[in-house]
Formats: structure tokens, sequence, C-alpha cells
């Protein structure tokens, strides 16, 4: 390795060669360049040319050199230059790269992994062979995994393919992985480590060094990963902390709130402040926005440990508390509302007021602390408030004991049962443990919780299934049902300390949270069922899909730990989901510093080794390239001058070779002998052909019958027309074409001849559809059924043409039709005409009934055989005689053509009045 | 009624195959026919010519009375010369003649194939006949001798050999040579002094490309011949320009000496020049030469 400044080369010795360069440039200057090849007549003139000057012409000196650029081009690209060379690697025998791919190595990752990608380089240039440690387990495995010995390939694929993991490193996994790696003699290790500090690191590192040598990369602790902490709520307000490893300096930061949806929410400061590892910033928004809430972030973090997803048990979820009397300040702890208030209002948004007004807004718990009677319209809003899911939180009391309403759970008896009163032998009784399905299991019950009056609920079958609370006596104290999709609680004791202490202890605190919990949400997984993974965090902080061997998490598995099995994320289903935190559970960070004497040290910073053989055996490549196509400009081979040779160095470089191929068609002089480029057009499809041949010119159309011997009269006959309209008119017609209305594209022709035979297939529904097409859009097509019989307006009758026309436009748009009227545009299009002969006469011919209409009818329908009137043999004479008028009738029949091509082509301006004066003064001569 | 038709379809078919050159060689010749009228001689023929005094001896048919009778003097009447020569022309049609240095400029064979063209067109608007020289036709006149000659021009025909073909015409014919005659002089002398011999007249039209005068290449290169000859490669082509150019000018002037000798006339059309200037040299050679 030799290096010079910023650039070393890996074999320096091919360097040598440069010395070469000099004599190359001699050779070059002394040998001529190729001729150019040049065709010329008067060749006789030049033989025996006396050639006064005997060296030849020399090859031009830029063109030596470039060459020799070409040369020093390959010679530094097999030296092998390196830009920003990275050294040998120390030590001897294999290198151990351990990867650090925990949740703080996605911090630089990219860094990480060129960094890795730069090591595996240099092992290769050294040809020692990489053993690769992770220290994270994949997802679903257990183990850290050690790959070995890997060739530097292998080694380059299986680095690339790396990718840091949502959670923490087992660096006790990974000692125990590299004990097991089969390496004799020495080895130097390379610990690309994230900087975090556990247990085991110091005892990875020893192992490590004990290899041979061991050199660690870090980044300092400023370039630690942050972490925030899932936020807790105080006195309704969401408060995150976040943690930093390095306490010294000032820091701000932007802690993002975003909606399941990704927007953004809310955005609050994080200030680290000097000598402070701990910051904290503070949510306060309106419950419906805070509710939204499902991620906490640091901006511009980029690990999973800065990010916080938030589930049902940060949402504050709004109470109310129905009250008709209005506080009472001036005795708070006499007020049925007082300790529902104090107890509900860190954790819940409390609202007061009447039950309609209350939920106009959005409410999770409506309580109702001993109301008796309802008004009728309250309670039919609380009701279907109820069945929408609603859960109504009912507190008895004398009113309600003095007769209720039905919006209880339970029958109740009327009065109440007082226990431990001055006549009574009974004592205040205290609550018994909850049942396992009961919502409270779990609370612990204080003992001196005493009940001393209730109401009382009629014995019933259900009435142990609606018990969620008793006294030791066996009482319900709590019952609840079940409404539509929500729940109706009742307390059968008051809310305040009027008839037991239940309000005063902690476990009326505890009871009134999983009743709010029971709201929306929580409630739908109040089964045992595990949670499958729904949605998980990579090790970025990014959503993604749960990958393969993701387990479900335990019911109840909300403090579950962070692993292989179980990545941070969603887990439940789309009603109830549970969030899983990396950080819930991350230990307090600490900077990985306790490491062995003799272990060299290393950062991710600094530049990238760039190899630059490939960049400078492109250039010589191209250089190569443009010396070729310059070659072939010198020997007249290209269609260039000379003088254009030298743009030719510049623009070989850019230009494709088959470019300047491509360009040399067509200015390649005559005389040249450059292979032509062969033009080859694209085969045209039958359909291009078609509209081709049909677009460029007018002709008139005729529907193929598939009767050949009509088919033949039909072009007979237009071509017939189209001679007697070319002579007579300045209609410029070519020969006629068939088309088939099954296959060919239609909106070429302004009229359409169609002769109609019995034994005619019907068209199909696409065709129908493209006739309707070129209908609707101007086209005329005359009909001609040939059998010069009357068509009937009524359905039946008719020749057999009729009847097949019938048959034929059944699904076409065809407009009411009526006879020609006699002043309607085809008797004066261009001839004045009344009646329109073709073989046969007298046969009424059918148009449009529309008055004043501007279209051209869209269908003419007749029966006298025009085509067979119009038709000419090759010889110019008519083929068929025409009944009963001879050869005058004829005539008319061409006259009709004439005027129907008019009328197609014109459309009917003639029927404008303008005109009647000067067809009034023709029709009187 | 068929017969028109038919004579109508083989002009349209005709018109259909009449080429650019075709063209491009009747407005050629359409330039030189509004400058050049007649034999510009008094002599047999339709066309007034002039008035001239009764000399005695002239016939007393040839006194014009209605001129006379206007003036004092009697006046005969002359009419121009007017006697049909026939002439063959001949246009080189071997390789070495489709060569263009440029691509701005024409091959040499279009510009001869142009040249004969309206040589032809002119003579035959003259009266004269014309035949292709090598296709045996007998010299004709009139619009479809034209026709017959545009049609043995435009042929595909490919000669090896840059010298017409010995031919017996018949004495005090005319011929014209239009090519780029860079035979050895022998040869052409050969060739000429057989035709002389016959008493027939000749014009010798050298066409040639501006880069055969000049040989404006530089440089290393190998020279190819368009007629199988021999390669020759010259190292710096710059330096033998001069010598070239001695070379090219010394076959010129042996070609003018063939010409003076033989009393024929000689001309010079380069490709780069309009092709009207040559026709005009041309044709008044021709017109000098059928007169005398």
């Amino acid at each position: 390795m030799l290096a010079l400044g910023p650039i070393a080369f890996a074999s320096p010795w091919i360097l040598l060669a440069l010395a070469l360069l000099p004599i190359l440039w001699r050779i070059l200057r002394v040998i001529p360049p190729a001729p150019r090849q040049l065709r010329f007549p008067a060749i006789r003139l030049l033989y025996d040319l006396r050639q006064q000057e005997q060296t030849p012409a020399k090859t031009p000196w830029w063109l030596i050199l470039l060459r020799v650029i070409l040369a020093t081009l390959i010679i530094l690209g097999l030296a092998h230059p390196l830009l920003n060379p990275s050294g040998r690697l120390p030590g001897s025998g294999p290198m151990v790269v351990v990867v650090d791919d925990g949740w703080a190595a996605a911090r630089d990752w990219p860094q990480r992994q060129r960094t890795l990608a730069d090591l595996v380089d240099r092992a290769e240039r050294d040809q020692r062979p990489v053993f690769l440690v992770t220290t994270s387990a994949q997802t679903g495995e257990t183990p850290a995994r050690a790959t070995g010995p890997l060739r530097a390939a292998e080694a380059r694929g299986a680095a690339q393919a790396l990718l840091p993991k949502p959670w923490g490193t087992n660096r006790k996994a990974t000692l125990a992985a590299v004990e097991r790696l089969p390496i004799q003699g020495s080895a130097h290790a390379m610990w690309l480590a994230d900087g975090l500090d556990d247990p085991d690191a110091k005892a990875l590192a020893e192992r490590l060094q004990r290899f041979g040598s061991l050199t660690v990369i870090q980044d300092g602790p400023r370039a630690l990963p942050r972490v925030l902490r899932p936020p807790e709520r105080r006195a309704g307000d969401l408060v995150a902390v976040a943690e930093r490893v390095d306490p010294s300096g000032e820091e701000r930061r932007w802690v993002r709130a975003l909606g399941t949806d990704g927007r953004l929410i809310a955005r609050e400061p994080l200030v680290f402040a000097d000598g402070e590892n701990r910051a904290t910033s503070r949510f306060n928004l309106p419950t419906e926005l805070r509710n939204d809430i499902a991620r906490l972030d640091i901006e511009d973090e980029t690990t999973t440990g800065a990010v916080v997803l938030l589930d049902e048990r940060w949402r504050r979820r709004p109470v109310g508390i129905v009250s008709t009397t209005g506080f009472d300040a001036s005795q708070p702890l006499l007020d049925a509302h007082h300790y529902l208030d104090r107890a509900l209002s860190p954790f819940s948004e409390v609202r007061r007021g009447g039950a309609t007004d209350l939920l106009k807004r959005e409410l999770a718990v409506l309580a109702l602390p001993d109301v008796g009677q309802m008004a009728p319209n309250d309670r039919d809003a609380v009701d279907s408030w109820l069945k929408d899911g609603g859960v109504v939180l009912r507190f008895a009391g004398p009113l309600l004991a003095g007769g209720g309403d039905d919006l209880v759970p339970v029958r109740l008896r009327r009065g109440d049962r007082a226990l431990g009163g001055a006549l009574s032998w009974a004592k205040p009784l205290p609550l018994a443990q909850f049942d396992p399905g009961s919502p409270f299991h779990g609370l612990s019950v204080p003992p001196d919780v005493l009940v001393s009056r209730q109401v009382l609920a009629e014995p019933a079958l259900d009435l142990g299934d609606k018990t969620w609370a008793r006294l030791v006596d066996g009482t319900p104290i709590v019952t609840a049902e079940k409404r539509g999709q929500g729940w109706l609680i009742l307390v059968h004791t008051t809310s305040n300390a009027e008839w037991s202490n239940l309000a005063l202890s902690g476990l009326f605190v505890e009871m009134l949270q999983r009743i709010v919990g029971l709201s929306r949400g929580i409630a739908g997984s109040s089964g045992d069922a595990a949670l499958p993974p729904l949605e998980t965090l990579d090790a970025f902080g990014r959503r993604s899909a749960p990958p393969p061997g993701v387990l479900s998490l335990p019911r109840g598995g909300v403090d579950a730990t962070v692993g292989p099995h179980v990545p941070p994320g969603y887990y439940g289903n789309d009603l109830a989901r549970v969030a899983l935190n990396m950080s819930s559970d991350l230990k307090a960070l600490a900077p990985l510093d306790r490491l062995p004497s003799g272990v060299l040290h290393g950062a991710y910073v600094g530049a990238r080794e760039v190899d630059l053989r490939p960049w400078l055996m492109t250039a010589a490549l191209l250089i190569g390239l443009a010396d070729v196509l310059i070659g072939l400009a010198l020997r007249g081979l290209l269609p260039i001058g000379q003088g254009a040779a030298a743009a030719m160095l510049a623009l070989a470089v850019f230009v494709a070779v088959p470019r300047a191929e491509a360009q040399s068609f067509g200015q390649t002089p005559s005389f040249s002998q450059m292979p032509r480029a062969q033009v080859q057009r694209a085969p045209t499809s039958g359909a291009d052909a078609f509209a081709m041949s049909a677009a460029l010119q007018n002709k008139l159309a005729f529907v193929r019958t598939g009767n050949a011997q009509l088919d033949e009269v039909s072009r007979a006959g237009l071509q017939g027309l189209a001679g007697v309209l070319v002579r007579r008119t300045s209609v410029e017609l070519i020969e006629p074409m068939a088309v088939d209305i099954e296959a060919d594209e239609l909106a070429f022709f302004p009229l359409i001849y169609w002769p109609i035979t019995p034994e005619q297939p019907l068209p199909s529904s696409q065709a129908i559809g493209r006739l309707n097409i070129y209908l609707r859009n101007g086209g005329t097509i005359l009909f001609d059924t040939r059998d010069q019989a009357d068509i009937p307006t009524e359905v039946g009758g008719g020749g057999p043409g009729a009847q097949r026309l019938r048959q034929l436009v059944r699904g076409l748009e065809v407009p009411p039709l009526a006879p020609v009227p006699p002043d309607h545009v085809l008797t004066k299009a261009f001839y004045l005409l009344q009646d329109f002969p073709g073989r046969f006469a007298g046969g009424t011919v059918w148009v449009e009934r529309r008055e004043g209409s501007s279209e051209v009818s869209p269908v003419i329908i007749g029966s006298n055989d025009w085509a067979g009137a119009w038709a000419v043999g090759p010889n110019g004479r008519p083929l068929f005689a025409v009944v009963p008028g001879g050869e005058p009738q004829r005539e008319m029949a061409f006259r009709f053509g004439v005027n129907l091509m008019m009328y197609a082509l014109t459309g009917n301006y003639k029927a404008d009045q303008v005109h009647v004066p000067a067809i009034l003064e023709r029709l009187g001569q | 009624m068929a017969v028109t038709e038919r004579l109508q379809h083989r002009a349209e078919q005709l018109a259909a195959a009449l080429p650019p050159l075709l063209v491009a060689s009747e407005r050629v010749a359409a330039t030189i026919a509004q400058g050049v009228h007649g034999r510009r001689r008094v002599g047999l023929g339709e066309t007034f010519w002039q008035f001239r005094r009764y000399q005695p001896g002239d016939p007393v048919r040839m006194i014009d009375w209605r001129q006379s009778a206007k003036t004092q003097a009697v006046f005969v009447r002359e009419t121009e010369w007017e006697a049909a020569q026939s002439i063959w022309l001949w246009r080189d049609a071997s390789p070495s003649m489709h060569y263009r240095s440029r691509k701005d400029l024409q091959d040499k064979s279009e510009h001869a194939d142009m040249l004969v063209l309206a040589l032809a067109s002119l003579l035959i608007a003259a009266g004269e006949n014309v035949a292709l020289l090598g296709t045996g036709h007998l010299p004709t006149s009139g619009r479809m001798a034209y026709n017959r000659f545009c049609h043995a021009v435009l042929a595909e025909v490919t000669e090896t050999e840059g010298l017409p073909a010995i031919e017996l015409l018949p004495r005090h014919g005319h011929v014209v040579w239009v090519g780029d005659l860079l035979a050895p002089l022998d040869d052409i002398k050969a060739r000429m002094a057989a035709y002389v011999s016959r008493g027939v007249h000749g014009h010798l039209v050298q066409v040639l490309d501006p880069a055969e005068e000049t040989l404006p290449f530089k440089g290393r290169i190998r020279f190819q011949g368009l007629e199988g000859e021999a390669p020759t490669l010259i190292g710096r082509t710059d330096t033998v320009r001069e010598e070239y150019a001695e070379r090219m000018t010394t076959h010129q002037a042996g070609l003018k000496d063939l010409a003076r000798i033989f009393g024929w006339s000689y001309a010079v059309h380069r490709t780069d020049r309009p092709p009207q200037t040559a026709l005009l040299a041309l044709y008044m050679a021709l017109a000098r030469i059928a007169g005398s």
C-alpha cells in the first residue's frame, strides 16, 4: 500500500509501468496512422507520383495524447487506487466482526453498514476470512448468531442483509457464540458497538481481546440515542419523559404527537438542561384530540427507543356527572357529586350538567348519583346512548330507594336496608372479595370499607350473573347489565359517605377506573384470549406488518418485555389494542466505557474509502471507444469530415456507438461502403392498414354481405356511381371499399351502402355497438332491400329483404322514419328529383322523420336496388337492365346517387330557405 | 375512344416514369433555347430570315412582291438555313462516373446524363436527327425520337470502358462525347481517329468533379479506383497535390491538342458549376461546326 495524501495504491508496483509512457509516446509518434480509405476515379493520375516527403503523415498530437492518457488510466487503474484509504487491518488471521444490531444501532445504521462494508473490503484485500457475529437475536430466535468463516463476497452479502432489531442486544449470548467460533491461532476482532453498556459488555470485550487484538468502534456518548419513556398522565396532561446518556450541554428537541393516520397532532419542545439527562415535555390538549394520539416520538431520532405507542391506557375518558341540583359549594362533603368528582378527575375529564346536555358531547361514562325518576326525555336520551355503547353508572340513595325508574340493571325492592342502625342488630358489612368474572377482579378489598345502607335487588335467576360485587353476606352491592352495546351499572349505595364509607376508600377510585376502562375499547377484549400482533415497529421506529415468528401477547401481558419474540408494537385487534413499548422496560442508559485496557478505539465518522479502480477503468474504456471512433473518422469511415474528428473526442464519450451508426444512415456518401442501417418499419397491423387505406381519400363503402356475387355487384355499382360523381361534381372519390362491420372501423366513410340479403348473418352485439357509434357521429347508412317491395311501417309484411332488414337492425338506433317528404333535401341536393328509382322504380324511400333537424338522416331505407342500376362493367357498360324505364331511369338512379352523396357529404344546407328563390326559379323554367 | 384511352394511359405511364433528371434537363434546355435561334444563316428552310436587294441572277420567284411594292427597290426574301444534321450523342456510363466528392454535389453521371438529354431536347427542337451512340439506333427527329432517346439514356446500362465503342457512322455526322475522359490519351486518340477517319466531326465534354481537378485531400490515404484499378497508398496527399494538378493539366492539354488536331471541340464541365454553361458552349460549338 502506497499512500499519497488521500489516495493510496493497493498494488503500487504496477505504477512502475508509468515509466514506459515516454517510450509509448515515441512509438505512437513513429507509427503512422492507418490510412483513410478513399475511392477516387482519377486514380490513374496518382500512380507513381513522386513522394517528395518520405516520412508519412503523423498521427495528430492530440490523438497521441489521448492514447497516452488511455495507457495512463489503465496503469493507474491496475495499481488499484483508493480514495481515503483505511489502511491495513491490524493483527493477523481471520477477522471477527461483532456487530451490535440492537435498537440503539438504528440511529446511524447506514454509517454502520458503510463501516462494515469497508471492513469487509479491507479483509478482502488482505484475503482474510471474516466471522460475522451479531449481538441481537433475529425475530423469533433466541440466541445471537455467529456465522463464518465467510469469504469476502459472502460476508458482504451478509452485511448488506443485516438490519437492526427493535430490541436490545444480548451480549451474554454473544459471548457464548464467540466462544464457539472455530478459530485457531490469532484473529483480529472488530466490535461495531452501539455505545450502550450492559453487564456483559466487559466480559465480551475481554473475550474478544483474547483472539489477538480488539478494535471497538463506537461514537461518543453525545451521539447515543435518546429514549422516550411512556408518558404519564398528570392532572389531565400527558407528560413524556425523555432520557439521554450524556448530561452535559443544553439540548433542544421536539416531541411529536401523531394520530393513528400519521398526522401531526401536537409538537412540544423537549429541553435537556445542562447537566440533566432527563427532560420532560407536556401535552395539554382537548380530550378529543388527546385521545387521537397514537404515537409520541422525538423528532429526528431514528430509533424505536424514541417512539412510544399509546393505547387505551393513555386515553382520557370524559365522564359526565348528571347534576340536577347544582353544586353545593357550602357543604361539599355532603354533596353526592363531590366524591365522584375527586375520584374521577385524576384520570378522566369530569363534566357536570343535565343528562341531555352532557350527551351532546362525546362521553365515555355517564354517572347518575342518586336520581330517582328521570325526566322522560332525559331518560330516552340516556337509554338510546346506553344502547349505542355508553356506560351508565348509577348510584343508589334515598331518591332511588323511594321509587326508581326502570333504568336499573336489576329490579329493586322499595326502600332500603339499613345495617347497623340504632334499631338493628346487624353491623355494617364489608365487601367480599371480587369474583373472577367481575371486572373488579384483582382489586384488593380493604377490610375497613363498610356499607351501612343499601338498596336491595329483587331475587332473580340472573341476579348472580349481574352481580359484580357483593357484601360479605352475599347481597349484591354492584350490579350491572349489558344493554345493547353499553353497560348499565348500579352501585347499591350512595356516592357520598352517607350510606357507606366506600366513597372514601381507594377502592372506590380503582373501581371507578375499571368502570371507566370498560367504556369503549377495553370492554371488547375482556376475554382471556391472547393478543395477536397487530402492527409492529422496526428498529427505526417505523410501523410495519408483524414479521413471521412474532408471538401473541398473553392476556394481561401489557408488561411483557420486548424481545425477539415480542417486538414493540400494537397487539390485539382493531377494537382493543395494547401498545407494547420498548422504552417502558428499558434500563437507564449508560455509555460503554468500562472496556479493558489495550483495546483499540475507532469511530464511525470519517470519509468512506472509495475504490477508484472501476472509475478509472470505465474512463479508459470510454476513451478507448472514443479512440476507435476517431480512428474510423480519420480513415474516412465515419460520415464526418476530418475537421470534425476533434469534436468526436467529446462526442464519443457521450454518444453510444449505435447512435453514431444511426446518424451515419442517410449521410453516407454514395461511394462509401459503410453498411447502411436497415430502416425497419414496424409491420403495420391489419387495422392500421385498413385505416390508412380508408382515411387517406374519400371513398364509398359497402357492407360485405358474404354473398360474393352481391358484393361484386355492390362494388361495381359504387364504382359506377363514383365515376358519375367524379365526372359531374367536385366530389373526388377513389375505388369503393368493402367493409366488414364486424371488424373494420367505419368512421372513415361518409356513406355506407348496405344491401340486404335474406341469408345475411346477423351482426354481433359489438358490431351493433359500432354501427350505433357510427350513426350517432353523423354517419349515414343506405339500406337497400333490393326486392322492389314497399317496406311497410308495421311489423311484418314486406318482402324477404325487408323482413331480414328488421332482424338486422334490431338493436340499432334507428330513428322514427317517414317516406321522403317532397321538400326533403334528397330531392334537391344536386339534382331536382321527386322519385328515386334504382334498378326498380316505385319503391318508397324512408328517411328519418324529423322536422327542422339540421342533421343528415342516419339511415335511408329503400328497396330499389340502386347498386344494380349503378353497376358498370370494366368496359363502362351497365351490367343490369333497369325496369321499367330503361336508360332514362338509370340516369335518374345516378342522379339519386349524386343527390345522396351530396346529402351525406354536405348535410342539408340546401334545406335552408335561402336557396328557395333559386330553386323556385329553376322549377319555373 | 379506346385508342385515346390507351394513348393517354401510356402517356401517364411515361410521365410517371419521368425522373427528376429529365425534368431538370428539359429546364436546362429551355433556358438555352430562349437565347439561341436557328442556324442564323441564310439557307433552305421555312423560316423567314431576311430581305435582300434583288441581284441579277436571283430566281424571280424569290422576289417578295409585297415587300418590293412598298419601296422602290426590289427585294428578295431569304429563308433561314434549316438543314437537318445527324448527331450521335454519347455519355460515359462507366462506374467512374458515379462519383461525387461532396454531398452537396451531384454525381458526374447525373451531370453527363443531364447534358446529353438537354442537348438532345434542344437539337430535336431545332429539327436535328439525334441518336444515342452505342444503341445502334438511327438518328431520328421529332417528339418520339426524344422519347426513345430518353429511354436509351435512362436505361440502366453500365459500360466498363470510359470511351465509346467504334461504330461505323455516315460521313459528316456529328458525335458528342460527354464523359470524364480520364482514359489514357493514347486510347482516346485511337478512338477519335477511328471516327475522324470516317469524316465525323466531334465534340468532347469532359465532366469532372472538383476534387478531380484539385485533389483537396490531406493525410495518409489509400486511394481505390472505381473501375477495379489497383489501389495506391499515398503517405501525405497534400504534398502530391501540385504534382497531381500538373498531371491533370497535362492530360487536359493533351485532350485539347487532340481536339485541335482532329478539328473537334473540347470543353470541361465541373459538377459544381451549373450545367447551363456547358450546354450553351456545347450548343454554340455544334451550331458553328454544323454551319461551317
